[in-house]
């Protein structure tokens, strides 16, 4: 496949949207963007200024979502509007509506998607990079049919520095009705998160070697004299919901990567292992030797957390 | 209610071995039933039994498509041991290493197969790739209305209400029948199979599909071409245990992580 031209990008979300179009330009010399928006007008001008072309879907009726974009894009896919050319990659925002859109569309033009992208290299030939196996393995895969359909996150394309504004044309598409709907009942806005882990600098995890609810005032105890945030493995939010979502580390869950990871009770599974192992110190304390974790840490205790981590509570109130 | 539940029988992605180049091996690995997967088969068992309960003739199909590999009678029996009613699987070494395009296309043609369905319900990801498609591009093959992140499913007469779990919305949406959802790892539990399930479990129908038994329209050729496959990039991490009694351990941390500055 020869390398990559027209690159379309569509988000939800206006700042990946906007991340997305500046940073394709990074993927090639010849580059050139075509934003697609959905959302009011100023959305579309807003997003002009990153991309050489705009196709405005148009504002989304009350009581639709995202997603019923779906027919429109596959149309615009098969026949740009006028001016704009086909795409030889289609990104995505990697959220979960990005990826439903990526999907339906992918499934509709008998295509793939490659899902998460993490790197393009596109020295004549496209190539991207991604996890597999929880993050056991990185896969690098060449797509052999165009268009590429791909779904990218937050801080994977990089625009070059000496991008300027693009000041694209808009031009509007019409609107393909879809062959079915679902009535939206309500929308529920989610809890804020209490806690952002991405961003935490020290982090205490919980792992299925604690043996009940009532050990996490221990727990927060010790996190509270190391000023380090409470983090779970996924079982302990998901199954014995101990611990709300927010707080697990793992492929589907929170990456943390800062100064200190300590593990207790966790034995140190691949997709756990994806979430944590940023840090830069890991420290761990799991009462089987031969756990996974003590391969990766930097410090281990093979030991009963129900004695060590009274233990670790008194040295650290010693020290005062 | 006919629910029919994917399923992705793959290798266990934690039994992983890393040779000294760098590549993987999952030769070694014991085939499972994805664990994300797990909560799609329990959310459509549950779903049946509430229809039987109301007095509604229900059935759960389990499908799952793969290798020779995914043929063990031990899976077969773990699966079914969790509630489904029957399985049907396609299966072709072809399948081997097949992408979310062409997994999504051999399982439509499956369900097609099927007869009536009144749902269809997938993981989130499987339990090896976890691109998270399968199911959205099932749905759209299939022409139906299909979701992912779906947390909760209620039947509410000839419609399903569901919550979809976004990153920062909870949508309650209608959805009519028949449709394609993809639920959550958090929309219930999954149960441990009883002895009775396990024994029962044996006894249940399986249907085995070829892929020229499918009678595909389409072709499923690979869209992609690996390159490599490798174990990502470790930190080189220093592995002291730090031994000793709990006291003597845990005073030996405490100085460690003064050493690194984190205290």
């Amino acid at each position: 496949m020869a390398g990559i031209e027209q690159v379309w990008v569509f988000s939800e979300k206006p700042a990946l949207l906007a991340e997305l179009a500046a940073g394709a330009h990074g993927l090639g010399e010849a580059v050139e963007v075509t934003a697609l928006v959905a959302g009011p007008r100023g959305e579309a001008e807003a997003a002009a200024r990153n991309a050489e072309r705009v196709i405005w879907l148009g504002e989304l009726p009350q009581g639709r979502m995202v997603e019923d974009y779906v027919p429109t894009l596959a149309k615009l896919v098969e026949t740009p509007p006028q001016g704009a050319l086909p795409p030889d990659l289609l990104v995505n925002g990697a959220t979960r509506r990005g990826r439903a859109v990526a999907g339906r569309l992918a499934a509709r033009l008998g295509l793939n998607v490659l899902t998460d992208v993490l790197a393009f290299a596109s020295n004549g030939e496209l190539q991207i990079r991604h996890m597999i196996f929880g993050g056991g393995a990185v896969r690098v895969e060449k797509p052999l049919k165009t268009p590429v359909l791909a779904t990218v996150g937050p801080g994977v394309l990089e625009a070059p520095p000496e991008l300027t504004a693009r000041g694209g044309e808009i031009v509007e598409a019409p609107f393909v009705e879809p062959e079915w709907r679902v009535t939206l009942r309500e929308r529920k806005p989610r809890k804020a998160a209490a806690v952002n882990l991405a961003a935490a600098r020290k982090v205490v995890c919980l792992g299925r070697g604690v043996a009940k609810k009532e050990d996490l005032a221990m727990i927060e105890e010790l996190a509270k004299l190391l000023g380090a945030e409470v983090a779970c493995t996924r079982p302990l939010a998901e199954g014995l919901d101990w611990m709300p979502r927010e707080r697990y580390i793992g492929i589907s869950g929170a990456a943390v990567k800062g100064d200190l990871y300590l593990g207790i009770g966790v034995s140190g599974q691949v997709q756990h292992v994806i979430g944590m192992n940023g840090s830069r110190v890991v420290a761990a304390i799991n009462k089987d030797e031969h756990a996974p974790i003590f391969q990766i840490a930097d410090y281990g205790i093979a030991g009963d957390l129900y004695a060590v981590v009274p233990a670790l509570i008194q040295a650290l109130k010693n020290r005062g | 209610m006919n629910i029919v539940v994917c399923v992705k029988l793959t290798p266990d992605p934690s039994d992983i071995e890393v040779k000294s180049d760098g590549s993987i091996s999952l030769e070694r690995a014991e085939w499972s039933i994805g664990n994300f997967d797990l909560q799609a088969v329990e959310a459509a068992v549950r779903l049946a039994e509430a229809a039987a309960a109301a007095g509604e003739e229900s059935k759960v199909i389990a499908l799952s498509a793969g290798p020779e590999a995914i043929d063990q009678s031990k899976l077969k029996k773990d699966l079914l041991s969790r509630g489904p009613d029957e399985l049907v699987m396609v299966v072709d070494d072809a399948l081997r290493g097949a992408d979310t395009a062409a997994t999504a296309a051999v399982l439509a043609q499956a369900v097609r197969k099927l007869g009536p369905v009144d749902l269809v319900l997938c993981g989130e990801g499987s339990a090896d790739l976890y691109f998270q498609q399968v199911g959205l591009q099932l749905g759209e093959r299939l022409c139906l209305p299909t979701l992912n992140a779906i947390s909760k499913i209620e039947r509410d007469g000839e419609v399903l209400v569901v919550e979809r779990d976004l990153e920062d919305e909870v949508e309650v949406l209608e959805v009519p029948l028949p449709a394609v959802l993809s639920v959550t790892t958090g929309i219930n539990p999954p149960r441990l199979p009883t002895m009775k399930e396990i024994l029962k479990a044996g006894k249940k129908p399986v249907r085995r599909l070829s892929l020229a038994e499918l009678e595909l329209s389409g072709e499923i050729a690979p869209q992609v071409q690996v390159i490599s496959t490798r174990a990502p990039e470790q930190r080189d991490r220093k592995q002291i245990m730090l031994s000793g009694s709990p006291e003597e351990a845990a005073q030996k941390l405490v100085e460690q992580l003064s050493r690194e500055g984190i205290i």
